[in-house]
């Protein structure tokens, strides 16, 4: 068994259900039964395997994680409750105060308002690089940085970044990468062939399998050698390659509760099974979605898309992302004024911020998502007035570009 | 032969037995949720099917997902 998509439906049958259920049943619920009292005092103590407290693990959230593990040959897979849990509970499981992160202006905005209203008033310092610039990322890394972080592709930016370059650099300098694979997922991108060590996703995003629940994933490719951090170095003598996994899984994750609902997981194991197909829809009615949007011109000012030929990234795109480059593109009209006519003269794209749904979204990021950003803080992170965000769905692509024709022609 | 699997003694039938085989004996249905030490050094997981037992090892399996209310 070794193609993604036979491994997402099927996973590796390391249980078999109790009634013999193909698929197994939803576990919704908190407490579990220990048979006498050492049975639990050695779950406790780590001398058994078993679940406890659904806050900490839970059957319906294991099969999820043990189908997301087989698929992204991480060592281990932590669900949480949402991609900003993910990301929240890897900072500050790697990080703590007088350290730094080094990441880039690139960021999705909550990432970005996390780090800088949540954190850094915590005591944490959050160095933006230009992640394109080599010498600049290796120029920000000093002894108290604790990860590099970034996004690939970047929403909305949608830069991509040389993961292999970039990982050399900081693993030289004892570093992590933390790497936010949402829009990718292991289908287009396996991170840990990059050199990433850490990966996040939200899952609600494509994994979910249309925007049915909120989730996130945390992915240990188990290629650092923790005793590098000092914060983690006493759990690498404890738990060796584990270490990062066992400290989230017995501190940091236990202690912060996001936790993944049974129910969500189970919607999201669901959603694992059509990710491919879905995914391969995605990028194909994307591609077609940016080459048509370039014919427009001079109603459509400019299209931005990895896929294209005319992308900065196109060479890249086609060396890291083989299977397609992602469900996302961009386009400029001339003024925020022409964005608001055409998003509201579509009927069958959807007004909404989300991405990665099966239906086709449409956003205006500048007045939306970094609202809270300055205009000169907004063309900082790649944001412009102009700029519409489009979330490429898996309907028929004609129908799609009939849209959009109704709402070009409305500006 | 018979080894110490978390301070316990444990006969094993079959040798050679790799830790791969030791997890399998222990029902450890969930190799990736443990730590594997072996006399002292911890075992890489894509190590496990080739690293082989011998009389009187020392293996420890520690867990990391307990926890609770």
């Amino acid at each position: 068994m070794s193609g993604f998509a036979t491994k997402s439906i099927h996973g590796s049958h390391t249980k078999m259900d109790a009634q013999g259920t193909l698929r197994p049943p939803v576990y919704d619920n908190v407490a579990f039964e220990f048979a006498d009292a050492q049975a639990i005092q050695f779950a406790f103590e780590g001398r058994s395997l078993a679940h406890s407290y659904s806050r900490v693990s839970n059957p319906t959230v294991e099969e999820f994680e043990h189908r997301v593990r087989l698929l992204s040959d991480a060592i281990g897979v932590i669900a949480v409750s949402s991609g900003m849990a993910a990301i929240s509970n890897v900072i500050l499981a790697l990080a703590e105060a007088g350290t730094n992160i080094v990441t880039t202006r690139f960021l999705f905005g909550n990432t970005c308002s996390f780090f800088e209203s949540t954190l850094e008033p915590w005591g944490l310092e959050v160095k933006y690089v230009d992640m394109s610039d080599s010498s600049a990322v290796a120029a920000a890394i000093n002894a108290n940085t604790r990860a590099v972080f970034l996004e690939v592709i970047t929403n909305p930016q949608l830069q991509l970044i040389d993961l292999e370059a970039l990982a050399r650099i900081a693993h030289e300098r004892g570093v992590p990468v933390v790497l936010d694979g949402t829009v990718t997922t292991p289908y287009l991108l396996k991170s840990k062939d990059f050199g990433v060590d850490i990966e996040v996703i939200s899952s609600t995003k494509y994994i979910s399998g249309g925007a049915t629940s909120v989730g996130g994933l945390i992915l240990d490719n188990g290629t650092f050698q923790w005793s590098q951090n000092p914060k983690i170095a006493p759990w690498a003598a404890k738990f060796g390659p584990n270490a990062f996994l066992a400290l989230l899984r017995r501190e940091v994750y236990r202690n912060m509760g996001a936790c993944l609902s049974p129910h969500n997981a189970f919607l999201q194991t669901l959603g694992l099974e059509t990710l491919s197909l879905r995914i391969d829809k995605s990028c194909a009615n994307a591609l077609a979605v940016a080459r048509w949007l370039e014919q427009q011109r001079p109603r459509v000012v400019r299209v931005n898309y990895p896929g294209l030929e005319s992308s900065l990234y196109h060479c890249l795109a086609e060396r890291v992302l083989p299977r397609g480059a992602g469900g996302i593109l961009t386009f400029d009209l001339q003024s925020r004024e022409e964005c608001f006519a055409l998003q509201n003269a579509l009927t069958l794209v959807r007004r909404a911020t989300n991405i990665n749904d099966n239906k086709s979204l449409i956003l205006h990021p500048a007045s939306t998502i970094y609202c809270e950003y300055s205009p000169q803080e907004q063309r900082a992170m790649g944001v412009s007035d102009s700029m519409l965000r489009f979330s490429v769905g898996i309907e028929d692509v004609d129908d799609i570009l009939e849209d959009l024709q109704r709402g070009l022609a409305a500006i | 032969m018979v080894i110490r699997v978390n301070g316990e003694l444990q006969t094993i039938e079959k040798e050679p037995t790799s830790v791969a085989e030791l997890l399998a004996l222990n029902k450890v249905e969930r190799p990736d949720m443990v730590s594997v030490q072996l006399n002292g050094n911890f075992v890489d997981k894509a190590d496990y099917a080739s690293t082989t037992l011998a009389a009187s090892d020392e293996v420890d399996f520690l867990y990391f997902m307990g926890g609770g209310e």
